[in-house]
């Protein structure tokens, strides 16, 4: 199909969505709350460098632990669904193809957080 | 000749040339109904109105007294008598609502402390004709030209107007019976050849700066309206009146605005003297260009001029600190540091006078509609044609034009001309047929050009004209230096004849764009030196030696020039309108100019 | 998918190489050259210029070539003094405008010089430029008020509210910015820019605009303006020492400070 449209027409496009600032303050927000997050979570594993397997399960049971370890992964899995989504849309021009990615890669970070909460979960709750 | 397919294009009015005075016609046709194209061989920002600097003049008196009566006076004086006064009292009358109209439109004008448009002194504008200064030219900062520029081309997006972008227009299309019905034009994109009719086609294609070799102009300056003029067998005016600036930077040519003097700054020669209080003692720095590029010439001759070969002048502004020329004079400030390396706070600009502005072109009405000499009548209007900005000459700027009244004249006359098309043409009149051999002389000077196999290449008469025009019509001149100016420039107009286009393509062919080009240069080159050479007097920009007072008992006259397509000029003579437009002004009657 | 590789047609060959007999300060510069008409692909020539006899900045070179060399090397220029900005280009790695970029500048022995990348190619160094322009167009780009302005008079502007257009209504829209941004160059049929952008928050901007909320409206975008990943390139490369960059996250700022948290 050759291209006969108005430049203005294709420059329009489609309109604003009038969206797209809650994914960016989403991102930086769960960017921000994981620079805090990654400053307790390497502590807390360089403490454990030496220890054995009973006293990481202990260590990660702690409440205030357990709650910040849900917090971590969350906001790595969200803020890793964010970003992959902006890389896609910025190399992967196929629209469908681009549509699964992102779907699939929400999908995946949903899954991926309800796991890693489940597991921190049993931890805390002695399984 | 080859054969080649035309497009045509049916608008009620064609304009040509998207600079300042193009794009105010444009949008101007398309507030009043009319179908109107505008066709420019730029991108309408490119257009060489974005370099204007200083201001736009205007009587608004934001900061001091003011009155349109006392510009009125400044640039009939400033152009040594030769302006029309009708034409000069309905530019400085309608210019603080043009400028008010530019604000409207959203131009960044720089403000005083009540909000209001800035405004600086300029070089020849007084108030009390001429006893105190006069606070006039409207400033956006130092980049006035681009400021306004920008917004008018945003106000044609806004007015929904039609532009056919990089189309060259090679002539213009006249009937049997001598009326303008169009204009040809290369696209040089697709590399096609366009019509475009139109009831009244309106030039807007700027000055032939670039007959010279240094000059402030673009390379795009070259009076293609001007040259396209010439070959409709019609005449052009006062081309003899070249304005030099006398501050376009030493060696790049790239001008300085005359608002540093207007915010303060001063020349100085190799001693360090303010000379200009020899030269203008009232006036002094801010006298007008024509008087300042002489006395800037008088000091380099007689040995005063500085730098290693003495042949230059200083500008000095470093004693207006740092933050009056940051928010007054940035561009300037950034144009001094790249071509001359000046630190303009800490040392002075090396400037000299270099060609900036054509007050001559197109002769007109006040209304933008082209005249000629029909019989008895000086102000014969030639059906369907228009001319507006630096192409034409209305004749506002008479024999030297002020500085910041350009801008003026472009929204001015830009205005005006629409507003004539307005009265004149009505809203989708059908065209008349025209037959296929009404382009024919036009297409086989195409495509002659195209093909054109000689052995000087463009670049080669092109730099010859240019050193001619610089040496032998420059500031001052005598007859020896316009005789022999004459004989050189006519023989280079010969030379055309064995020009060598290298390219051969069609697309965005620009060694064939440059060849149209000095085509049209040439003709005004012949048409300007031959002019100056007949001009046996002193008036404005027009500086002889040998006749160094104006005369105008024998002289008080416009020149019309004519250029047969062998290069011979031709000349006769329009009256100068001294009668003014109503009774709001008095004719203002000579008297002697001194700044 | 972003292409990784030039398709076929648009690889480039080596290209002729003209020599400067006798120059006294030769330097190579090597040109993109491409002509539709002739079907060829693209190909880099190479001509040596005699410094001792030129201007000091690149378009000077340029020119000196065209007129002296080969006519047939084709750019857009028009003011040479930086302020059209015709003359929009990529030398020596980085999109500038010819006519202010001194070639003693310029690194290493030979100057490169390409058409502003990622943009359609016209011929030689002259990209096509309709879609920016159109998307200038899509903005709106003019004032949009209301309010009648006063009869007679213009409308007011403190010169603090003015100072805010300092360093947005001079871009000479000569595209630099907007070619150099990666997201520009995957994305420029919906991003906007940092060109446009930067002109869409000088009206945002300007006191005088009665119409900043439609302007955000229009803005708020995942890829009209979010395509936007803050990577500076728009600033470094400003001929005119504007920061497009800066521009951008004012208008974002805006749009967060009128969403609750």
């Amino acid at each position: 199909m050759s291209d006969m449209r108005n430049p203005l027409g294709r420059a329009r496009g489609l309109g604003s969505a009038k969206a797209g600032t809650g994914h960016w303050w989403m991102q930086r927000l769960t960017a921000l709350a994981l620079v805090v997050l990654s400053v307790w979570f390497l502590i807390t594993v360089l403490g454990l460098l030496h220890a054995d397997y009973p006293t990481a399960l202990a260590t990660l049971a702690r409440p205030w632990n357990a709650v910040l370890m849900v917090a971590f992964t969350t906001a790595m899995f969200w803020h890793a669904q964010l970003g992959l989504q902006v890389v896609i849309e910025d190399y992967v021009h196929t629209r469908w193809l681009e549509t699964f990615l992102v779907v699939l890669v929400k999908l995946l970070a949903v899954l991926s957080v309800i796991a890693a909460a489940l597991a921190v979960v049993r931890i805390a709750l002695g399984h | 000749m080859e054969s080649y397919k035309i497009q045509q294009h049916k608008y009620d009015v064609v304009v040509v040339g998207a600079g300042g005075a193009g794009l105010r016609a444009t949008f101007g046709l398309a507030e009043k109904g009319l179908k109107a194209a505008c066709v420019s061989k730029v991108f309408p920002t490119r257009s060489h109105t974005v370099a204007a600097q200083g201001g736009i003049a205007a009587a608004l008196g934001n900061m001091g007294e003011d009155d349109w009566r006392f510009h009125f006076y400044d640039t009939i004086k400033g152009g040594d008598w030769l302006g029309d006064q009708d034409a000069i009292e309905y530019m400085c009358k309608h210019a603080p609502e043009a400028v008010i109209e530019l604000e409207h439109y959203g131009v960044p004008f720089s403000r005083t402390e009540e909000g209001k448009i800035y405004q600086r002194p300029f070089g020849g504008m007084t108030t009390h004709y001429g006893k105190g200064t006069a606070l006039r030219t409207c400033a956006a900062a130092d980049r006035t030209g681009h400021a306004i520029l920008h917004t008018l081309y945003q106000q044609s997006l806004a007015h929904d107007a039609t532009f056919f972008v990089e189309y060259f227009a090679t002539d213009l299309i006249f009937d049997d019976e001598g009326v303008c019905r169009g204009v040809l034009a290369l696209d040089l994109n697709e590399g096609t050849l366009h019509v475009f009719r139109g009831h009244a086609v309106v030039l807007a294609t700027g000055g032939y700066g670039r007959a010279y070799f240094s000059c402030t102009s673009a390379h795009t300056c070259t009076g293609d309206g001007g040259g396209m003029v010439l070959r409709a067998g019609l005449p052009l005016q006062d081309l003899e009146f070249v304005q030099f600036h006398p501050t376009g930077i030493y060696g790049a040519g790239c001008l300085i605005t005359e608002g540093v003097r207007g915010e303060g700054g001063y020349l100085t020669n190799a001693k360090g003297e303010r000379f200009m209080e020899r030269y203008a003692p009232s006036a002094k720095d801010l006298a007008s260009r024509d008087v300042v590029s002489r006395a800037e010439t008088i000091e380099i001759r007689e040995g005063r001029g500085v730098g290693e070969h003495a042949d230059h002048m200083h500008l000095n502004l470093m004693h207006l600190g740092s933050e009056v020329i940051n928010e007054r004079l940035p561009g300037i400030a950034e144009t001094a540091r790249i071509f001359a390396g000046v630190d303009v706070t800490k040392e002075p600009i090396p400037v000299l006078p270099t060609a900036h502005y054509n007050m001559g072109g197109i002769p007109t009405n006040y209304h933008g509609e082209v005249v000629h000499k029909k019989g008895d009548d000086p102000d014969a209007v030639v059906p369907g044609l228009f001319a507006i900005g630096e192409a034409a000459c209305v004749s506002v700027h008479g024999a030297n034009r002020l500085g910041s009244n350009s801008l003026l004249d472009l929204v001015v006359f830009g205005r005006a001309a629409a507003h004539r098309c307005a009265e004149i043409i009505k809203p989708g009149t059908a065209h008349k047929d025209l037959p296929a051999s009404t382009y024919d002389q036009a297409l086989s000077r195409f495509d002659k050009l195209r093909h054109a196999d000689g052995d000087t290449p463009t670049a080669q008469i092109r730099i010859n004209m240019q050193k001619t025009m610089q040496v032998d019509a420059a500031v001052y001149r005598t007859q020896e230096t316009l005789q022999q100016g004459c004989t050189k420039i006519s023989k280079i107009h010969d030379s055309f004849a064995d020009v060598r286009v290298s390219d051969r393509s069609m697309v965005w062919n620009s060694d064939l764009v440059e060849t149209l080009e000095l085509s049209n240069l040439l003709d005004q080159a012949v048409a300007t030196m031959h002019s100056a050479e007949q001009r046996k007097e002193s008036r404005g920009a027009h500086a002889r030696e040998d006749f160094p007072d104006r005369n105008d008992g024998e002289w008080m006259k416009h020149t019309l020039v004519w250029v047969d397509d062998k290069g011979k000029p031709r000349f006769d003579y329009r009256p100068v309108h001294m009668d003014t437009l109503s009774d709001d002004v008095e004719t203002v009657p000579p008297k002697k100019r001194v700044y | 998918m972003a292409e990784f590789t030039l398709p076929k047609n648009s690889r480039i060959n080596p290209g002729k190489h003209f020599k400067a007999e006798g120059a006294k300060k030769p330097r190579t510069f090597r040109i993109y050259r491409w002509s539709p008409d002739d079907g060829e692909n693209p190909r880099m020539d190479s001509y040596e210029v005699d410094l001792a006899s030129c201007g000091p900045m690149v378009l000077d070179a340029l020119l000196k070539i065209k007129n002296e060399i080969d006519p047939t090397l084709t750019l857009r220029r028009s003011c040479r003094e930086g302020i059209c900005g015709s003359c929009a280009m990529n030398i020596d790695g980085t999109n500038t405008l010819a006519c202010t970029r001194a070639i003693e500048d310029c690194r290493g022995g030979e100057v490169a010089i390409y058409p502003l990348p990622h943009m359609p190619v016209v011929k030689d160094l002259v990209p096509d430029l309709t879609h920016f322009y159109a998307q200038f167009a899509s903005i709106k780009p003019w004032l949009r008020t209301q309010s009648p302005a006063p009869s007679d008079a213009e409308r007011l502007q403190s010169p603090e509210e003015r100072k805010k257009l300092d360093g947005l209504y001079e871009c000479i829209l000569c595209a630099c910015c907007s070619t150099s941004c990666p997201s520009y160059w995957w994305n420029g049929d919906k991003y906007l820019g940092p060109a446009i952008l930067l002109q869409a928050y000088r009206w945002i901007a300007d006191s005088r605009d009665e119409d900043t909320g439609s302007r955000l409206d229009d803005l708020e975008d995942p890829f009209k303006l979010y395509r936007c990943h803050t990577i500076m390139n728009c600033t470094r490369t400003c001929p005119k020492g504007l920061n497009p960059a800066k521009a951008i996250a004012e208008i974002k700022k805006l749009i967060v400070e009128r969403h609750s948290a």
